[in-house]
């Protein structure tokens, strides 16, 4: 009985896996596992609500999909950001312009040796 | 004794953790931060937000009332959620991303008149000290408050209340037992709840 009672006030529940949310969300656990998702989700506002909205979600199948799209784009994003970024880190390079700087110069100065040496009789 | 118990019903914490096995399970949502931090690596934060896209959703949801809609929110939010880790140090992600979520739904719903408004009223839970709530469970008082607190409900939630913790019936059999829409079954049991926290609340203080 007071383990029973325990489960009101308690939120040291384990981990519900996406898994097993998106298979309770499809009606396929059995009525002993709805349950425990169902005290797990009702643990924090969170859940909560995440739970009254996905059941909104008129077909259950698709859940799932919708989920792997939205980690595929948000996996792109990243990449691209991530690309981004060392563009950016590679343009801030000073040594890159300072060997630029140098080999600039370089030719510059041959440049003007080899066209004094050719200006001399 | 009241301190504790204020922060048990107030923070609540669950270990919910929408984890796909291949998303570096074994990695904590804070290591996974301090990843980031250390090398400024996006993939550490890919896992992260992976880990709550589901629930996002879900929020988005109840909050906006279309799924493109929401799927549309859930993109906006990894953004700004990308953005923002970016700038300041979160501690408690799961919370943090919860904050983002609502206030962002509660943005869409503001910037478009006609759509139904909803309060959120709720505080953002923080994470709470495991010992605190296992001194609380663990005092053979607050048992016999309990019981008495469950007497005292309504007919309606004593009865989901019961179905649901001590029966461990799912929603969904409550429902056909009661004739209660699933919504009610929900609502009585959350009302059930909260009412028997501040009659034993009072038991306690009384």
């Amino acid at each position: 009985m007071s383990d029973k009672l325990k489960d009101i006030l308690s939120h040291l529940s384990p981990e519900v896996d996406q898994e097993t949310l998106l298979r309770y969300l499809e009606g396929r656990l059995s009525d002993e596992q709805r349950h425990e998702v169902e005290k797990k989700m009702m643990a924090t506002n969170f859940t909560d609500d995440a739970m009254d909205g996905l059941q909104e979600i008129k077909n259950k199948e698709k859940i799932s999909s919708l989920v792997e799209q939205l980690n595929r784009d948000l996996h792109k994003k990243l990449e691209k950001k991530k690309k981004k970024r060392e563009k950016l880190r590679f343009k801030d390079q000073p040594w890159l312009y300072i060997a630029i700087f140098i080999i600039l110069l370089l030719i510059v100065l041959s440049y003007m040796v080899i066209n004094r040496m050719l200006q001399q009789p | 004794m009241k301190f504790v118990f204020s922060r048990i019903i107030e923070n609540e914490i669950s270990y919910f953790h929408p984890v796909n096995p291949k998303l570096n399970k074994h990695i904590s949502d804070l290591e996974l931060l301090e990843r980031f931090y250390a090398d400024r690596d996006n993939q550490w934060l890919g896992i992260l937000l992976e880990r709550y896209t589901l629930l996002l959703l879900g929020v988005c949801m109840k909050y906006l009332k279309n799924e493109e809609l929401a799927r549309d929110s859930v993109q906006q939010i990894f953004l700004k959620a990308i953005t923002e880790l970016q700038k300041y140090r979160v501690e408690y992600f799961k919370s943090w991303i919860y904050m983002v979520a609502k206030n962002h739904c509660l943005m869409q719903l503001r910037d478009k008149p006609g759509k139904n408004t909803i309060e959120v009223k709720d505080s953002i839970p923080a994470e709470t000290d495991e010992t605190d709530k296992e001194s609380l469970l663990l005092n053979e008082k607050t048992y016999e408050y309990m019981g008495e607190a469950l007497k005292e409900l309504n007919a309606e939630q004593q009865l989901c209340v019961t179905l649901f913790y001590m029966e461990k019936k799912s929603y969904q059999q409550i429902t056909e037992q009661t004739g209660y829409s699933m919504m009610q079954v929900k609502s009585h049991i959350q009302n059930g709840k909260r009412n028997m926290r501040i009659l034993i609340e009072k038991k306690m203080n009384g």
